[in-house]
């Protein structure tokens, strides 16, 4: 049995069918907008987070201090077989991967292009990147580098047109050694992929490690070793687990382990710059709904004045009538609030399921690495930021009017009818 | 039985933009408990300003009102709501129930306010209204009741807390002769088994030709007070 | 003519008085709308801005805004496909050119730059200094040493970020590696004589600076370029004047291409963003049309007594219909003028300094922007948002509206 102050509260929301609609249904409107685009930012993130992750950076990375901002070819990591042992040790770990790069003049019968040269091992690379899944032609590099026949080489499908090469042809590459020696070889183009990013589709030739050691003089050295696990989560742990070997470790420049947001600056300050912008905006819309609303408020103090003078007058103190407008309007905001989070949820899951159709945008995201269809995240945090926010705006709104009740007098509130 | 509200040199104004309306001047007025008042005059006579004086619904400019021995000017605005909720009931002309509220809530919704836990207020407000004739209507809301109806729960509200003195503004007004006579006689009952005191501000000689003294008004003034014989029992 | 002025002007009257007749309530809706018209100038002003802002990047990097290559160049950027004789070209388009734009031939070519310690690959512009100071941010970002000086034929510019992971300086040397027209490898040293900074890490990194003839000589061009940049008085010209330069071009071997076709990707974000910025107008309104209908709402049923007693007197329901109307117009046209000034205002204070994101350079730069956004308000733009708030308002408000004039006198005198 509800008390008689909650039935009250409900029947007066309800003295005005349609105008307690309509603010229900702008309350409403705020939460599935809100609930909706705060999903299809996270998913958008989350697209372009994994995408990164997937094809190239990994969840961590251990290199040698200074070499995310330098790239030079000495900056290594002398002995990854030791980092590769003691991340073998870490649980959280799911793979992990040795990379070594350099820039260099990379020739096909007819042109040369200066890019970047990366020396990969085919087997483990497979579990950390999307690399052998994104070939368009031809096949992944084999487990070792062939002895009959040359080395093989994986290059991006942009690339290959630059070069105008295609499965099966040579390239010369023409760089320059870690100890300054001039490195140069012969590989063969072995497989094709489209990542669907330009400027990784264009930027790099991936050959065997073993073959980048030996051509750029590194003897065993690597320039990074990305590791991925199952959750972003887990990145903080592996970093701790990983520390004290890394401090223990010889190296010429001390190691260090980077996480994915230190790899992709970028990335992360695009992602809190969108975020921003976007609370920003969101906040003005609710300012919008909140003002949008409070005549409704308004209107349900001073409609019924004589009906607070009785109430007065039988002996009810102010704050009462205070507390009995501020749960009505506590009331439609929850109201609007349940219908919002509730078909938010229903058109916000729909599309998190089934996705959505970028279309003509669909080339622009994918440069961010975000596929065709794009699939909004509906988490706790996007279904309750929103609302949550509404609720509090809206409840400041209406502190307005039931404020002014406190000011009533009886006798006056009685004379109007 | 002895003094109930006791006026004593009480005046009030009322600002008219620039122009001040004296309301009432300097009025001397002593009520004893168990009365059965009326307080007669026309329109913008006054009575009803000192009705709500009386109730503490307003400020006296000057003088004192003491209800129940206690001064008004004394009291902060928390015990002026606290001595309205326990010792004064109300009746107005009309509009005077909480539309959202059922008979019985309206009844119950006093007892809410002093903290009367919920069981009990239940069953003194089905007893009150019992007693107003209105047991088969509890559960109507006020718009589905007739004016006499609804002016029969206001006074099973005032009475229903056992407060010292009921006030009625006009409480007949809106109501045929008829009715307003059934109500007359209700109030009437109330005052005698129960020793309620009730003050009317009215224009209507029914309810004067009920009371047992009448207090006229005129221009803020009072010009005449009647105590018909059939006050001292 | 003068009695229906009359009979506008006391209409207008009764309906300004009419809105008043509850201030504080006409006050809280026109706040909604104001702060929704605000936002939407603003916002809408801001998103403009990053818009321009990247655009504006793009075209001073290095873009221009019409570029003419050799026919397959765009495609395949390599040294073949360069465009021979390009004066004779030139003078032929020229008159399609209007007054005050600026041209420049250039070499652009991929190549390897390196030093005893770094190599990286990176973009061989072969630039005329003086006309190329005139066109692209070359001219004015030298921050380091100088810019390079006619006939300097053995002097290159480079990038702040190139030069800091070099380890390098001024007056040290770089060499650069590249193919020549032959198909052969050339290198050459080159001295560094300036140090430019950019907008962006990756094109103080990426694009190095020589002299054309340098250029040529090194990759045995004679006297062939790459391509031809231009940079025209307005934005807005670049279509019109690159579609007039394609048609005098016609059956050359030259390709004329305005901004949007050389970077695609910048014209999706331009149309995204278009739209966007409608769905953001369109939003804002709906947020507010509850309020606004549900305020004329009010209003209307407060006064169906004095409708009614109107219909009795005889007033035909399309007058009521259009009193309604004309008091919804006049709360919209205060609220989005003030709305308005508000956000023309926002955006004067914000385009004084303008918002510098230096802090997010990263971001900034992964997003293609801007470092400083300065709001742009367009015409169109604030036509667009006056116009969703005007037009949807009063379409909302006709319910209300006919329902006043619906009432019939009777039932309306009966309403409380």
């Amino acid at each position: 049995m509800l008390s008689i102050p909650v039935k009250m509260a409900w029947r007066n929301i309800w003295r005005h069918p349609r105008r307690t609609l309509l603010t229900t249904l702008a309350i409403a409107f705020a939460c599935v907008l809100l609930i909706f685009m705060l999903s299809f930012q996270f998913g958008s993130y989350e697209a372009m987070i994994n995408a990164s992750i997937k094809i190239h950076t990994g969840h961590l990375q251990v290199q040698a201090a200074g070499y995310q901002e330098q790239q030079e070819i000495r900056r290594v990591i002398e002995d990854p077989r030791a980092v590769h042992q003691a991340l073998a040790a870490i649980p959280e770990v799911d793979a992990h991967a040795a990379r070594a790069r350099a820039f260099a003049l990379v020739a096909s019968q007819e042109r040369a292009y200066g890019i970047m040269v990366e020396g990969i091992d085919p087997a483990a690379e497979a579990q950390v990147s999307t690399l052998p899944r994104i070939i368009r032609a031809g096949a992944y590099l084999a487990p070792a580098p062939d002895s009959e026949d040359l080395s093989g080489a994986l290059v991006g499908y942009l690339l290959a047109r630059n070069l105008r090469v295609d499965v099966g042809d040579e390239l010369t590459i023409l760089g320059q050694g870690r100890d300054g020696s001039v490195a140069a070889t012969v590989v063969r183009v072995r497989g094709i992929y489209r990542s669907g990013m330009d400027d990784y589709d264009r930027g790099a030739v991936q050959i065997h490690l073993q073959t980048f050691q030996e051509v750029f003089s590194m003897d065993a050295a690597v320039h990074e070793i990305v590791v991925t696990t199952g959750r972003l989560t887990e990145v903080g742990p592996i970093q701790r687990a990983l520390a004290p070997t890394l401090t223990d470790l010889a190296n010429t420049h001390p190691l260090v382990s980077l996480s994915w947001d230190a790899l992709l600056p970028g990335l992360k300050q695009a992602i809190a710059m969108d975020l921003v912008s976007g609370a920003i905006s969101y906040v003005i819309l609710i300012l919008v709904v909140a003002f949008s609303i409070l005549n409704t408020f308004l209107m349900a103090i001073f409609e019924r004045t004589h009906e607070f003078g009785v109430m007065l007058a039988i002996g009810a103190r102010p704050a009462r009538l205070t507390r009995l407008v501020l749960m009505e309007s506590a009331g439609i905001t929850l109201v609007g609030i349940g219908a919002g989070v509730l078909f938010g949820c229903l058109i916000t899951g729909y599309f998190a399921t089934h996705g959505i159709e970028l279309g003509g945008a669909s080339d622009l995201f994918r440069q961010y690495g975000i596929p065709n269809t794009l699939y909004p995240r509906l988490t706790v945090v996007t279904v309750t930021a929103g609302p949550l926010t509404v609720f509090f705006i809206t409840l400041a709104a209406a502190l307005y009017p039931a404020l002014k009740i406190q000011g009533l007098k009886p006798v006056e509130a009685l004379r109007l009818t | 039985m002895g003094t109930i509200v006791e006026c004593n040199g009480v005046s009030k104004s009322y600002r008219q933009g620039k122009l001040v309306v004296p309301a009432l001047a300097e009025i001397d007025l002593c009520v004893e408990a168990g009365g059965f008042m009326a307080l007669a005059g026309p329109s913008g006579s006054g009575k009803t300003t000192l009705l709500n004086l009386i109730g503490g619904l307003d400020d006296a400019d000057s003088g004192t009102i003491r209800v129940d021995g206690r001064e008004y000017a004394r009291q902060s605005k928390a015990q002026l709501a606290d001595l309205r909720l326990h010792r004064i009931g109300f009746v107005f002309q009309a509009y005077n129930l909480i539309p959202v509220l059922s008979a019985l809530e309206n009844v119950e919704y006093v007892m809410l306010l002093q903290g009367v836990a919920a069981r009990e207020r239940r069953r003194r407000a089905r007893e009150v209204l019992a007693v107003v004739g209105l047991e088969g209507m509890a559960h109507r809301r006020p718009a589905e009741l007739s004016g006499g109806q609804q002016q029969r729960v206001a006074v099973a509200r005032a009475i229903v807390s056992n407060p010292s003195i009921v006030l009625a503004d006009e409480p007949t007004a809106n109501l045929d002769s008829k009715t307003g006579e059934g109500l007359l006689h209700l109030m009437q009952r109330m005052n005698s088994d129960r020793g309620v005191t009730f003050i009317f501000s009215t224009h209507d000689e029914m309810v004067m030709a009920y009371a047992r003294r009448i207090v006229q008004i005129r221009d803020g003034r009072i010009a005449d007070d009647l105590h018909k014989a059939s006050e001292h029992r | 003519m003068i009695g229906n002025l009359d009979v506008v002007t006391m209409e207008l009257q009764l309906a300004w008085r009419n809105i008043w007749r509850n201030p504080r309530r006409t006050a809280v809706i026109l706040t909604a709308v104001i702060i929704g018209v605000w936002s939407m100038v603003g916002l809408g002003a801001l998103m403009r801005g990053i818009l321009i802002g990247m655009i504006q990047n793009n075209i001073d990097t290095l873009t221009g805004h019409i570029q003419i290559h050799q026919q397959a160049y765009p495609d395949d950027p390599a040294i073949e496909h360069s465009i021979s004789d390009p004066e004779t070209w030139m003078s032929a388009a020229r008159d399609a050119l209007p007054a005050g734009s600026r041209w420049s031939q250039r070499i652009r070519i991929g190549a390897v730059v390196s030093n005893a310690r770094h190599t990286r690959g990176a973009i061989l512009m072969g630039i005329d200094p003086a006309a190329e100071a005139r066109l692209s941010f070359i001219g004015t970002a030298v921050t380091e040493g100088a810019y390079l000086a006619d006939g300097d034929t053995g002097g290159i510019l480079i990038g702040r970020a190139l030069a800091q992971q070099f380890d390098t300086r001024l007056g040290r040397k770089l060499i650069l590696t590249a193919q020549d027209s032959d198909g052969e490898i050339v290198s050459r040293a080159f001295r560094i004589r300036g140090i430019y900074q950019a907008e962006m890490a990756d094109t103080e990194k990426g694009f190095l600076f020589v002299n054309r003839q340098s250029a040529q000589q090194l990759l045995k061009l004679g006297n062939r370029i790459s391509e031809i940049a231009i940079r025209l008085p307005a934005h807005e010209m670049a279509v019109p004047v690159a579609n007039d330069l394609k048609a005098r071009l016609a059956g050359s071997p030259l390709r004329v291409r305005a901004w949007p076709e050389i970077l695609p990707l910048l014209k999706a974000y331009v149309e995204m963003f278009d739209t966007f910025i409608l769905i953001w107008f369109i939003v804002v309104f709906v947020a507010m049309g509850f309020g606004i209908l549900n305020t004329t709402l009010m209003a209307v049923f407060e006064r169906m007594r004095e409708f009614g007693v109107l219909k009795a007197l005889g007033m035909r329901p399309g007058r009521i219909v259009r009193g309604v109307l004309l008091e919804t117009l006049l709360m919209l046209v205060l609220g989005i003028g003030a709305g308005n000034l508000l956000g023309l205002a926002t955006c004067w204070g914000l385009s004084i300094t303008g918002i510098d994101l230096s802090a997010m350079a990263e971001g900034v730069a992964y997003a293609g922007m801007a470092r400083i956004i300065t709001p742009v308000v367009w015409i169109r733009d604030l036509l667009r948002a006056n116009l969703v708030v005007l037009l949807l308002g009063l379409l909302v408000c006709l319910y209300p509206a006919i329902k006043a004039a619906r009432m019939t006198p009777v039932a309306a005198m009966r309403h409380h």
